[in-house]
């Protein structure tokens, strides 16, 4: 069952981007202009969105390290430390008590007690360094580890906000608005999970909809449901039907298992993740930390207790499965010593995703943290200033996995309209940074130098005609025109111009195709599941 | 200037000892005021106890020094001075003069400031909130039982047996865990034991709303509201019975 690391996946993955020497400059002289259909072709040229639509980032830029060999290794100690004298409940799973025993831990109570170095080897000899998870279109199938970054938009929001309506307890209407934005930007490379609470549909009967919706709406790779093992259950059966009635082992779900920190798992996410592992799906095993709350204040305190968890739960998913896809996750915060709030775009935090994506590498395994935080209530400076403080991190560390990459607000209990927009729009910013400094010969463009007199303006030359459409990113929401020509323009903020957009793009939505014998059978499973069972409210 | 630092750091810290049992009431008082804010849970122990062998009635020290004590940590609290690990172990040594003073309340009759049940609902295992709104209750001079996380209506039902609370209070942070506050409820109306209880609710996904709709006496937003909104529910109870 174990899964090969493929020849691609041993090598570091971050290899500068030079092109071999080709006949570019000789093009250049003879560059002409081409006809390019007049008005109406440039008009809809320009129209359309200036980012690229990529499956996944595939990143040249260099991994940040923010600690030395000697920083890594004694965290790596410390995990080690923690993992073997204070141990890692597993709650109330008796069944993960019996693999760990087999496997040769010592438990105490619900504790696991792990031998030095026993987690990480489990690891290190089944885990996948990277992973490919299918989505409907094959198109839009997602790597995930080594050099990838994939955007994942906000997840679990009870509330969702708009500048037209406010703030309200999210709906099955703001789910399906979400993902079906989350399709229409190119931006985003996945469709997300709970990507808001559908509050209007009963609990045991959300998931349901939550992952018809995914399947219905978008043909991204989407998550499948955690609250409950028998609707993870169901996520495997609706994806199944959803990929012409047998998966053959492809991961078609990546989902999100986060610990009950400190150092403990509890048996709803381990329910889960069994289920998921068994079925060669993917799952994150992620620390969802608030520093002074849930570990000791420090970042290296942090760091080691982080790694503790994930090992532990990385290695249990390989017991159940050897070689099933998992990715190390940290979701690192802190908590407000005034107040008790959770806070968000901290430098702590951003430190904290450092240091954990560089002790990932050195696992060997994909990594899942970061994406574009606030506490802020709605999609103003805070907002805009917190996110890109997480935003810069995460992409200069190397994340594979950003949930969270689009739409949070209010420390995540509310999903912004406008703020995904705004936040799509960064993302697009870090395609094109992620990507790193083209170092071609057309990137050096010496040509533009020789056929350009000293002096004078490059506005002409042809290098700078070959190049202009796509030479800068071209944002979507920001304002760089004349004070005047934004007053005329009505005087809108940023969040007005992406409440403008997001309208525009629901409007204009057309939902990817789906072929209706497979559309039926899944609203057979969903009608008969939610007549299996009567309303229930947990 | 360098010179300066060592008598510096001496003038700043008193660290000297204080004989508790040489200081007059007024300066005692003053004392114990400062121990719990400084949250000094020995000193209040042992101060609680010289006030009631100088003949203070256990009502007149838990009125007159610790809940005027404590009330000025919250107002530090609330203003952003007095930091959360703070407050715990100001709510810490509050406990600790409530330890001796509460069979002793029970003794003469005196009516106790209350007793609260908390836990967080079934299915759900955010602590964090549950836990100031416990540590704020205690500093506030409740007696707190904590049923801890994932907690059935059983449990709370046993609970309620057993410790016979004037507050139960219940935390969800998840939608999906909330409607369970409704199914404790509605268990307390069937059994007609609903009015036995003040019932408050709280976490970061309710709102005053939903509070209402499942029949809660009242939502809390915060720790700090949840002692407050405790001592004035059960002080209007009081008076109408
Ligand atoms: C009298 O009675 C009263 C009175 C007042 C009361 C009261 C009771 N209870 C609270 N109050 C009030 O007073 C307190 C103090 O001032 C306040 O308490 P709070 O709890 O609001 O405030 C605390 C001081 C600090 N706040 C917190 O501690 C909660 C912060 C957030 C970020 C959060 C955390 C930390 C965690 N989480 Co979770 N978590 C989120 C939260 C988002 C958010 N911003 O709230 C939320 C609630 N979680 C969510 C999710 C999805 C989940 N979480 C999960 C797990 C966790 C952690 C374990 C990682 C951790 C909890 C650790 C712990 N020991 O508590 C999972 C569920 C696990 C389970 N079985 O329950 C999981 C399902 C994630 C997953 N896929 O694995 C989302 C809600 C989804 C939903 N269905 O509604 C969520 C909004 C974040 C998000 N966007 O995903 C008031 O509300």
């Amino acid at each position: 069952m174990t899964t090969e690391p493929s020849a691609e996946t041993e090598s570091s993955g971050y290899e500068p981007r030079v092109s071999p020497p080709n006949s570019e400059s000789v093009e250049l002289k003879q560059l002409r202009r081409r006809r390019g259909g007049g008005r109406k072709g440039r008009q809809e040229a320009r129209a359309t969105s200036s980012a690229k639509s990529v499956a996944f980032l595939e990143r040249t830029l260099p991994p940040v390290d923010m600690l030395d060999e000697a920083g890594y290794a004694q965290i790596e100690a410390n995990a080690e430390t923690i993992l073997e004298e204070v141990g890692v409940a597993f709650q109330d799973f008796p069944s993960a008590l019996e693999l760990w025993k087999d496997a040769g831990a010592d438990i105490r109570g619900d504790v696991v007690h792990f031998p030095k170095g026993m987690c990480r080897k489990i690891i290190q000899d089944n885990a996948p360094r990277s992973y490919v998870q299918h989505a409907r279109n094959s198109e839009r199938n997602v790597t995930i580890g080594n050099n990838t970054t994939v955007f994942a938009p906000n997840y679990g929001s009870p509330f969702a906000m708009d500048l037209d309506n406010g703030r309200r307890y999210a709906t099955l209407e703001d789910f399906r608005n979400i993902v079906k934005l989350t399709y229409s930007l190119p931006q985003l490379h996945h469709s997300g999970g709970t990507v808001c609470e559908p509050v209007d549909i009963p609990v045991n009967k959300r998931h349901l909809d939550m992952v018809y919706s995914h399947i219905k709406y978008s043909d991204k790779g989407y998550m499948g449901s955690v609250t409950a093992p028998e609707r993870a259950a169901d996520s495997v059966e609706m994806s199944r039907i959803a990929f012409g009635g047998d998966l053959q082992d492809r991961t078609v779900m990546t989902s999100l298992i986060n610990a009950s920190s400190p150092l403990r798992w509890d048996a709803t996410m381990l329910g889960a993740a069994t289920v998921y592992a068994e079925a060669n799906q993917a799952s994150i095993m992620s620390p969802f930390i608030l520093a002074g709350a849930m570990s000791p204040v420090t970042v290296a305190a942090l760091a080691a207790q982080a790694l503790a968890e994930a090992l532990s739960g990385m290695a249990y998913y390989q017991l159940v499965r050897p070689g099933a896809p998992v990715i190390f996750g940290t979701f690192a915060s802190s908590m407000s010593m005034a107040t008790g709030a959770p806070t968000f775009g901290t430098p702590e935090a951003g430190q904290a995703i450092h240091v954990m994506a560089g002790l990932a590498r050195r696992l060997g395994v994909p990594f899942r943290s970061g994406g574009q935080f606030t506490a802020s209530k709605v999609p103003d400076a805070q907002a805009a200033y917190e996110s890109a403080s997480t935003l810069l991190p995460t992409v200069n560390a190397g994340v594979n996995f950003v949930l969270h990459a689009a739409g949070w607000l209010e420390g995540g209990l509310s999903i912004g309209y406008e703020k995904l927009i705004m936040d799509a729009d960064q993302l697009g910013m870090m395609e094109v940074y992620a990507r790193g400094i083209d170092m071609s010969e057309n990137g050096q463009a010496m040509d533009a130098f020789r056929t350009n007199p000293a002096g004078e303006h490059f506005l002409g030359n042809a290098h700078t005609l070959k190049n202009f459409e796509s030479a800068f990113y071209r944002s979507e929401i920001a304002d760089n025109n004349s004070f005047e020509q934004w007053e005329e323009d009505g005087r809108l903020d940023a969040a007005q111009r992406a409440n403008v957009r997001w309208k525009k793009l629901l409007a204009d939505y057309e939902p990817p195709p789906l072929d209706s014998a497979i559309d039926e059978e899944l609203l057979d499973f969903v009608g008969r599941r939610k007549s299996e069972m009567p309303d229930a409210a947990y | 200037m360098p010179d300066d630092v060592n008598t510096e750091t001496e003038e700043d810290f008193d660290d000297e000892e204080i004989d508790l049992s040489a200081l007059n009431d007024d300066d005692l008082r003053a004392q114990m005021m400062d121990d719990l804010y400084d949250g000094l849970a020995d000193e209040i122990a042992e101060g609680t106890n010289l006030f009631l062998s100088r003949g203070w009635g256990p009502d007149k020290v838990l009125g007159e020094v610790l809940v005027e004590g404590m009330r000025i940590v919250g107002i530090d609290f609330r203003d952003g001075i007095l930091f959360v690990p703070e407050v715990l172990l100001s709510a810490n040594s509050m406990k600790a003069g409530m330890a001796i003073l509460r069979p002793l309340l029970a003794e003469t009759g005196a009516e106790p400031i209350g007793t609260v049940v908390i836990g967080t609902v079934k299915g759900d295992i955010h602590d964090i909130g549950k836990n100031l709104v416990a540590m704020m209750m205690e500093g506030a001079g409740f007696e707190v039982f904590d049923l801890g996380i994932n907690t059935d209506v059983d449990e709370y039902l046993e609970a309620l047996e057993k410790h016979k609370p004037d507050i139960l209070g219940l935390s969800a942070l998840l939608t999906t865990t909330m409607p369970y506050m409704k199914v404790v409820i509605d268990t307390l109306s069937e059994r007609g034991i609903r009015d036995d209880y003040i019932v408050l609710v709280g976490g970061a996904p309710l709102n005053e709303e939903f509070g209402e709709a499942i029949g809660a006496d009242a939502y809390c937003r915060d720790a700090a509201i949840a002692a407050s909104m405790a001592t004035e529910l059960i002080t209007e109870r009081r008076k109408a019975a």
